[in-house]
């Protein structure tokens, strides 16, 4: 029997769902293997039976944590995709703000309602346990597609723990540092093959910082290129704001 | 065989019958740098580029490349080879030198069947170097020349009058002759030209200077293990890999499979690798053999000067200096970390 599979979307763009959706001819590939049982972007039936969940987007309320701690319950496996689920993404920068401004200034007078509460932005995993993640602003559709193959053959799927340089190498770019740009690929997990760079610009991290990035080396080259700490911290934190505020 | 002289314009006209014939590639500009590429007009061609930003080792170890296809059902596997013929157009002496020393290793032990395909196919037409690259130091490891070297099958010299020499070394090369066989040969003044050119190269391709013959290196290396420069420099590394992986003489890699959606075949994959990556020594069981940073920087050099020589009689580093180019935090440099070690011994 083919594995039921539901997509389920937070705080996000949804763009990643749409990569899903762009996969064209793979997609019927993909539904050959998986019967997919939810999918907002897609099909109108729901579930609340289903063996993966594929979660995408960020926790900003109370009752969305709720609904996550659900789903994880029900499903055998998740999968976090995009860098909102995997990080907090873009979303995680009001946590440099007290929440009360945030709502105030994205609500004005309506921020009082109830169901416009918000909280700190969380990943998913600061939630309910994530088996897999897929990283990436939107996800490379290539690589959930990997993963998900991977997983029905029962192995487990390799991703990248080493900097987006690797990539951007093996794709013969010139560095942007050479451009006198901050790139933040020395400190980024690799595997989406240094798209940004390949494209001449920057990349923004936002597949997230490696295990081990060493932002202390990277604080110190900046001098080198006449830019300072300061700067390379503002390019980080656009995806890549800490866990924890003031951390 | 014979050794021709021709002006600039009988070389358009020569790739030019190179590329309506045969797949050829060759040194282009991209962006403000060069890099080789596949050669469709003559005139792309840049035999006065500086240093291309990798290595011409992408052709006979390409980044990724599928080595095989399986059906794990069936238990069946069929190798993939690329055997198709094609002429590398413009590759410098040192990469030239770098390219024998693969093919040393890929011929050592078992031999490397899918490397040794490509390389068979290969015509490897080399070009003196015309201008020097900001980071070179071929000419301290006595890369700066074909001199004492072999491999190619085919040199150009650009020399001083602005004619080009032409010098086919191999019966391959001797084949690419096509319409220059009624060129007029080469002259004993033109010789003496080349070797000026030559000479030349040996002194100015040294923009980093070692102060050392590349022979003391192991020795040098053998008392250096505990030298405060590794975790000195290491303190700035990335972990990046970028020293390794523009390297003409690093060929570590990796495998991986990739299945199919019929989750039955698939195909394994061989990518680049690098020493310095922090996963490079990491074993099942999780234990890393060079878990800090400092250990992983302290082995390229190692590598580079002393363990290459133990194991084939080769110093791993042909002196084209794109590491030192391609490393963001500067301190990939291999002359200055030698030097300071001289000094400091
Ligand atoms: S452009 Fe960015 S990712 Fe590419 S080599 Fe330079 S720092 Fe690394
Ligand atoms: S290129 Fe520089 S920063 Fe990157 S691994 Fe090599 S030495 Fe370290």
């Amino acid at each position: 029997m083919k594995p039921r599979v539901a997509i389920f979307d937070f705080a996000c763009c949804e763009g990643c769902q749409l990569q899903i959706l762009n996969m064209e001819e793979e997609l019927l590939e993909l539904l050959s293997v998986i019967d997919p049982v939810e999918w907002r972007e897609a099909m109108s039936d729901r579930s609340e039976d289903y063996d993966i969940a594929i979660v995408e987007g960020s926790i900003t309320r109370e009752q969305d944590a709720d609904r996550l701690r659900a789903i994880r319950e029900r499903a055998k496996v998740l999968i976090a995709i995009g860098a909102c689920a995997t990080l907090g993404g873009v979303n995680r920068l009001k946590n440099h703000f007290p929440m009360a401004e945030v709502q105030k200034i994205v609500y004005g007078d309506a921020a009082a309602m109830p169901h416009l509460a918000t909280m700190p932005t969380r990943a998913i995993d600061e939630i309910v346990k994530v088996d897999y993640k897929v990283e990436g602003c939107p996800i490379n559709a290539q690589e959930l597609s990997r993963v998900i193959r991977a997983l029905l053959a029962g192995s487990a799927p390799a991703t990248p723990d080493y900097p987006l340089c690797v990539e951007c190498k093996k794709g013969e770019n010139p560095c942007r540092y050479d451009y006198g740009e901050i790139c933040l690929g020395p400190l980024t997990r690799a595997g989406c093959n240094a798209w940004c760079p390949s494209n001449g610009f920057w990349c923004f991290g936002c597949r997230g910082l490696l295990d081990d990035a060493n932002v202390e080396a990277a604080e110190k080259v900046m001098e080198q290129y006449g830019r300072t700490a300061d700067e390379l911290r503002e390019k980080i934190i656009l995806f890549n704001t800490p866990r924890e505020p003031g951390e | 065989m014979p050794q021709k002289l021709i002006d600039q314009s009988s070389l358009g006209h020569w790739v030019a019958a190179l590329i309506a014939e045969h797949k050829v590639y060759g040194v282009q500009a991209k962006a403000d740098r060069f890099a080789f590429d596949a050669l469709t007009e003559a005139d792309d061609l840049r035999l006065d580029h500086d240093v291309t930003i990798l290595p011409p080792k992408k052709y006979f170890h390409p980044p990724q490349e599928i080595l095989l296809q399986f059906d794990r059902e069936a238990m069946t596997f069929e190798s993939v080879f690329h055997a198709e013929p094609f002429i590398l157009l413009g590759v410098h002496p040192y990469d030239m030198a770098a390219i024998s020393q693969l093919d040393k290793v890929f011929s050592m032990d078992h031999r490397d069947r899918h490397y040794l395909a490509r390389r068979e196919a290969a015509t490897i037409v080399v070009c003196d170097v015309q201008t020097a690259s900001p980071e070179v130091f071929a000419g301290c490891m006595g890369h700066a020349t074909m001199e004492g070297q072999s491999g190619h099958d085919m040199l150009l010299t650009l020399l001083d009058d602005g004619r080009y020499l032409v010098d086919p070394v191999s019966a391959k090369g001797e084949a690419l002759m096509g319409p220059l066989a009624h060129a007029p040969e080469a002259d004993q003044a033109a010789l003496q030209a080349r070797k000026r050119v030559w000479d030349r190269n040996r002194r100015q391709l040294q923009k980093n200077k070692l102060k050392m013959k590349p022979s003391e290196l192991p020795g040098l290396l053998a008392g250096s293990y505990d030298h405060p420069v590794w975790e000195e420099r290491a303190e700035l590394c990335y972990s990046c890999g970028s020293c390794n992986l523009v390297c003409p003489t690093c060929y570590c890699f990796d495998l991986r499979d990739e299945l199919n959606w019929d989750l039955r075949t698939g195909r394994r994959l061989r990518e680049w690798d690098g020493c310095m990556l922090r996963g490079f020594a990491a074993v099942a069981g999780g234990h890393n053999f060079r878990a800090r940073r400092a250990d992983r920087y302290r082995h390229r050099y190692f590598r580079k000067g002393k363990y290459t020589w133990e194991a084939y009689g080769e110093i791993a580093c042909v002196g084209c200096g794109r590491c030192i180019s391609a490393c963001t935090a500067n301190i990939a440099n291999p002359v200055e970390v030698f030097n300071r070690l001289l000094e400091e011994r």
